[in-house]
């Protein structure tokens, strides 16, 4: 298992109290974007087209607590744009730490090691940051649309692992990799001690400047099981292992839309992380007025045919967990014996 | 191209073939300011990110340079019409232009021979 048995816990008990008071509809990772503008323009990321005066915003830490509040997800998720560019960064995660919230800090770590030396952060079980990471360093460069990036990034996994941070990696997959290569990424990633990976296929947003290299449903279970067959007992991945077998076409699952809800300056967007199709006002309008029957793979929706994004399928791989006995033993026993 | 290229500078004409309504879809999809003329004659210039069609009261939410914290929300039937004036900052280039810079540092000597 690559979380602390603490947060396994609080999920485990989150999930269950859910179950017990009968909700079909309940958040898992609360998707908070304090700002947009990043300092980065990935070829593949639809989250930063917006005019200056959108980007030059940021939310309060209040609302952004608010929001989390409103939410009540055990899980915060903190992306963005580049949230080491957020001014009130450390504020947020030091009341997020005090609400018991395990925070997961996605950042391309550009900025990373410099914070680190400015002691904006203290190390805890509820800190993660999760570093942008899309292959060696070749390809992440070439993702990232910049030269060095994967070595800046490197040095601030070592000295936040250095210094007792928990640190994990974050990898989209496009159409253009190798397995072998990817592969090699995973032994490079746990060489530097990182608590777990997760990787996920690439969405087509539609505002990404690149289209042409996302993947379709058939192409990513083709390529997942290439990367995933034969696992090396060494690595170590931050997601439920039936969302893995999913990946590789071991499992049918149906997307959980609302399992990671986002919220930002415009409000609770509609219906995912992925699509932006409007915002509600507040998360109970979100949750009891969107169309939720619109979206998914089993709906038809063109937009949702070809995503196995984990921000859908992942809690749909944790209900499965707690949804039958079998679903609870499969996860136990991949877990245990590292097999998918 | 794609379309939200085409639509940068666009004034539509509204008509019966180009209803508000479908402008409004196009305008909160676009990823630059646009302005909104509105039947008393004043304007509002911003970033529509939301509309609501469906309500009793359809209307859209503009986020203005000088009122990020207050959204304006502003109904449908006080519209006239909306234009296309900001820029389309989804008209990306970012990644033709890594490829450009790439090939251009992986042969920097390119042309010095004439």
């Amino acid at each position: 298992m690559s979380v602390p048995a603490s947060q396994a816990w609080a999920v485990t008990r989150y999930v269950l109290k859910q179950k017990l008071l009968r909700r079909k509809q309940y958040p898992l990772v609360l998707m908070l974007e304090p700002l947009l503008r990043c300092n980065l323009a990935c070829a593949g990321c639809g989250k930063i087209q917006y005019p200056a005066h959108i980007l030059k915003h940021n939310l309060s830490v209040e609302k952004c607590l608010a929001a989390t509040e409103e939410c009540g997800a055990p899980v915060v998720s903190i992306p963005g744009g580049e949230p080491l560019m957020y001014p009130h960064i450390a504020e947020l995660v030091e009341e997020l730490v005090k609400r018991k919230k395990y925070i997961y800090l996605c950042t391309n770590a550009i900025l990373l090691k410099e914070k680190l030396d400015s002691g904006y952060f203290t190390p805890s079980k509820y800190l993660t940051f999760s570093v942008h990471m899309d292959g060696l360093r070749e390809e992440h460069d070439e993702s990232v649309c910049q030269s060095g990036v994967y070595d800046q990034a490197v040095e601030g996994i070592r000295e936040a692992v250095r210094l007792g941070y928990r640190v994990t990696t974050n990898t989209t997959v496009f159409d253009s990799v190798e397995p072998l290569r990817v592969r090699e990424f995973f032994d490079a990633m746990m060489d530097l001690n990182v608590e777990g990976m997760m990787i996920s296929p690439g969405y087509s947003y539609e505002k990404a400047p690149e289209q042409q290299h996302f993947l379709g449903r058939e192409k990513t279970i083709r390529l997942f099981s290439q990367i995933l067959s034969n696992k090396k007992k060494g690595w170590k991945f931050n997601h439920s292992p039936l969302f893995m077998q999913f990946l590789m076409g071991k499992r049918d699952f149906e997307c959980t839309p609302w399992g990671n809800p986002l919220y930002n300056l415009f409000g609770w967007q509609r219906p995912c992380y992925l699509m932006q199709e409007g915002y509600a006002a507040s998360f109970k309008e979100l949750m009891e007025e969107t169309p939720w029957e619109e979206y998914g793979h089993a709906s038809g929706n063109p937009k949702c045919q070809d995503c196995m994004v984990h921000s859908g399928y992942e809690p749909t791989a944790v209900n499965a967990t707690f949804d039958s006995l079998s679903g609870f033993k499969d996860t136990v026993i991949a877990t245990i014996s590292g097999k998918l | 191209m794609n379309e939200d290229q085409d639509l940068q500078n666009w004034v539509p004409e509204l008509s019966e073939e180009l209803s508000l309504a479908h402008v409004i879809d196009l305008a909160v999809d676009y990823r630059g300011d646009v302005t909104v003329i509105k039947h008393d004659g004043s304007v509002a210039v911003g970033y529509m990110f939301n509309r609501n069609a469906n309500g009793a009261t359809p209307s859209i939410s503009l986020m203005t340079p000088g009122g990020v914290e207050q959204p304006l929300s502003i109904p449908y039937a006080d519209i006239v019409n909306i234009k296309f004036t900001g820029r389309d900052t989804a008209a990306g280039k970012s990644y033709a232009a890594y490829q450009d810079r790439k090939q251009k540092e992986q042969a920097p000597n390119a042309g010095s021979d004439q």
